[in-house]
């Protein structure tokens, strides 16, 4: 079995071996299967395509082991295809592109994964790939599926008809994998070859198809599949149990996600605590504190449902129900402009816009590609849930039942407010017709926990080398801004503090003491950098019934949406007479300077909608404008977004008032 | 000429939109008339001219399995635009 290497030998002495093949054809299984945890997700320099590369040692024999890098390609149908995944392949077969450190040159080998269930589809890719005159193995993966179908292939006929070493193998089982990387530490240049041209490729799997298999004129009974499929792409049916799946698929991320997010959130607040008793008071202790841990631990609370959700999607994946539920959505999305492949993306903006804009990737189409990153914000994601259970509860006190309808109408709201936008674009900057949907649709079957398990290892890492770069610097201005310039205690506070001295009862000093302090803290928040910003812009957001605290509230979740709830927390902390047992409760009762009450239902509604509706993602804009192609894009979904969130939030506040609304 | 179509039963002459096909019908491909990234496309997922086919669901999405030899594993889900551009001589 292969072994994963160390890291001290030179790339140079490695071989480079690219592995290819079909989408479907459980290529990143055996992949999995033969690199195991060590692998990590790259991506091509200047392009959204990812490979996953692993180091590992090939045994040839087990006194010779043979470094090599394994680079798993993306799944492609042919090289010659006008697709940025067929065009990436094509590039690193000819040398002239690795993923982000490694090194560009021509592989050392090349293994072909092909699916024994489907052998003369599979053998245009074999065609293409014999002719790259590269040292090649062919993996005829899922025999054991193939058995199970009667279909039986020679391997020894097809290795001469290739001149290249064929390998029976299966991902799944394990069956063949020894053999299949013995193979690859001998694997030599094809002697035969195969036409270029696709009408002579398509003849020659033919001819070779028909050698190296004997066909089999039953065929296996499909009755379940055919049942499964036509009851999963029905159009009452097919959308009943699409709602049923994606109910239960989000009662999970919610439900089950809450236990380790509660953790995190423990843990974090237990080396704040541990961090600031260790750390002389002070800037550093600030710093430290309030801005990196709690900065850092607001988003890495999020960690659990984006694992969840993808762990659950590769499930889904992986049984074969998500290209039917595309075919389903394909017809509910294609009257505003977006086609079934949207579906994964728009589902995953739910947990986090930014997973969802780069599942984007996989739309065929540029023009359906691109309506789906502008619309995906949209999507009510994980990190504007606070802000719906603070604007739900203040509306809604104690009526769960209303509270649960103002959620919902949050989230339909978003999706209603996306499906708009779409029809919009279009019908004007990205106008056509959205292409018709050919997709493969894979074998129901098992899911493979193991491929599930180190795709949600690999999502959830670059989620945290996010919040570890990105989120850490924002977190840090943030905080910066709001604490500085520092202010010194206020001569109202002064007088209270000489009146608690000279106080006998000691819990009414104590709430003399507690008032003065939330005097200092209004009148540092008031004059901190971020409190001046907020008196700049504060007539901007009058018209929508935002005072200065709640301008600074807002303009803070600019950087992140879910700073809004600590930002007016941090703001108002004690503002009201009111005994509070939570933070909540201390938001909701919080008054202005003079008395009124900043959240009044009135300004609620107003808030609600602006951040349903929104931008408010910095990360979200620098991934659009990547992932787009252009800064035009970014500023586009801003500039949209802010005007929708804008207007809605002032019709919504001026509606209420006119109505005699408070 | 390839030797496994030597025992594929015989085709009509005429060929008709995948769309005409009832289900558990039988056809090979004539051509397609797509868009021409759409052609080379379907191509490449194995509908290629001569290959035989099955179908397996009609409507939106048209469910079909490529039977070639291989019992009917593959199967390709097309949007009904789609479908009815695939020209197929339907086996008798």
């Amino acid at each position: 079995m292969p072994t994963t290497s160390s890291d001290s030998q030179t790339a140079s002495t490695r071989r480079t071996i690219a592995v290819l093949g079909n989408p479907n054809v459980g290529k990143t299984t055996l992949f999995n299967r033969i690199a195991g945890i060590r692998a990590k997700t790259s991506n091509f320099p200047g392009t959204t395509q990812e490979a996953r590369v692993a180091h590992v040692e090939l045994n040839a024999s087990p006194d010779d082991p043979i470094e090599s890098i394994l680079i798993d390609l993306p799944g492609i149908y042919s090289l010659d295809l006008d697709l940025s995944e067929s065009k990436i392949c094509a590039d690193v077969l000819a040398g002239t592109a690795a993923p982000v450190g490694e090194e560009a040159h021509t592989p050392d080998a090349l293994l072909v994964v092909i699916d024994a269930t489907n052998l003369m589809r599979n053998l245009t890719i074999v065609g293409e790939s014999i002719a790259k005159r590269l040292p090649t193995v062919v993996a005829v993966n899922m025999i054991d599926a193939a058995r199970r179908r009667g279909i039986y292939i020679d391997a020894a006929k097809f290795a001469e008809c290739l001149g290249c070493s064929v390998v029976l193998c299966s991902a799944r089982t394990g069956e063949g994998v020894d053999e299949l990387t013995a193979a690859l530490s001998h694997a030599k240049i094809p002697d035969r070859s195969a036409p270029t041209d696709q009408s002579g490729i398509e003849r020659w799997s033919e001819d070779v198809y028909a050698l190296v298999s004997m066909p089999t004129e039953h065929l296996a009974d499909d009755t379940l599949t055919d049942r499964l499929d036509r009851a999963f792409t029905h159009p009452v049916l097919g959308m009943l149990s699409f709602v049923a799946i994606m109910t239960g698929l989000f009662w999970m991320i919610f439900k089950l996600a809450s236990y380790p997010m509660d953790w995190i959130d423990l843990w974090f607040g237990a080396v704040g605590s541990w961090a600031g008793s260790l750390i002389p008071p002070g800037a550093i202790h600030d710093l430290m504190v309030d801005g990196v841990i709690a900065g850092v631990g607001g988003t890495v609370i999020f960690l659990p449902q984006i694992c969840l959700l993808f762990f659950l999607l590769a499930l889904l994946e992986g049984s074969g129900y998500l290209a039917r539920a595309a075919f389903v959505i394909d017809r509910a999305l294609r009257p505003f402009g977006l086609s079934g492949h949207a579906f994964v993306p728009l589902l995953s903006s739910h947990a986090c816009a930014i997973p969802g804009i780069m599942a984007a990737r996989a739309i065929p189409d540029k023009r359906d590609r691109l309506a789906t990153i502008l619309v995906a914000p949209f999507m009510s994601c994980t990190a504007r849930i606070p802000v719906y259970v603070l604007l739900t509860t203040i509306l809604f006190p104690y009526r769960p039942l209303y509270q649960a309808l103002a959620f919902t109408m949050c989230y339909a709201l978003g999706i209603f407010a996306g499906l708009f936008t779409s029809l919009l674009f279009r019908r004007t900057i990205l106008r056509g017709k959205s292409r018709p949907m050919a997709l493969e649709l894979p074998s129901y079957r098992l899911p493979d926990l193991k491929s599930a398990l180190l795709l949600t290892f690999d999502r959830g890492m670059v989620f945290l080398k996010k919040a570890g770069t990105l989120i850490l610097a924002i977190s840090i201005v943030l905080w910066w801004l709001g604490a500085y310039p520092h202010s010194g205690p206020t001569d109202a506070a002064i007088e209270l503090r000489a009146q608690a001295e000279a106080l006998v009862d000691p819990e009414q000093a104590e709430t003399l003491l507690a008032q003065a302090d939330s005097l200092d803290t209004r009148n540092a928040a008031a004059n901190s950098f971020l409190g001046r910003i907020g008196g700049t812009f504060q007539p901007m957001f009058a018209p929508l019934g935002y005072d200065r605290q709640l301008t600074v509230g807002v303009l803070a979740s600019f950087a992140a949406r879910e700073v809004f709830v600590s930002t007016m927390a941090v703001q108002v902390a004690g503002s009201d007479d009111v005994e509070d047992d939570t933070v909540l409760e201390s938001i909701a009762n919080a008054t202005n300077d003079d008395g009124s009450r900043i959240f009044t239902y009135a300004t609620s509604w107003s808030l609600l909608f602006f951040y349903v509706l929104a931008s408010l993602c910095l990360p979200t804009l620098v991934v659009t404008a990547k992932e787009a192609g252009g800064w035009k894009w970014a500023t586009l979904q801003l500039g949209w977004m802010s005007l929708l969130a804008y207007t809605s939030a002032l019709a919504a506040y001026q509606f209420i008032i006119a109505a005699g609304g408070s | 000429m390839p030797i496994h179509n030597a025992s594929m039963p015989k085709a009509s002459r005429k060929a008709v939109p995948l769309t005409q096909l009832s289900r558990g019908q039988r056809g090979r491909i004539d051509c397609t008339d797509a868009a021409s990234e759409d052609c080379s496309m379907l191509r490449a997922m194995g509908l290629r001219p001569d290959a035989s086919i099955q179908m397996c669901r009609l409507g939106e999405p048209c469910i079909i399995s490529l039977t070639g030899g291989c019992g009917g594993g593959c199967r390709i889900g097309l949007a009904k635009d789609i479908a009815s551009r695939v020209m197929i001589h339907i086996d008798e």
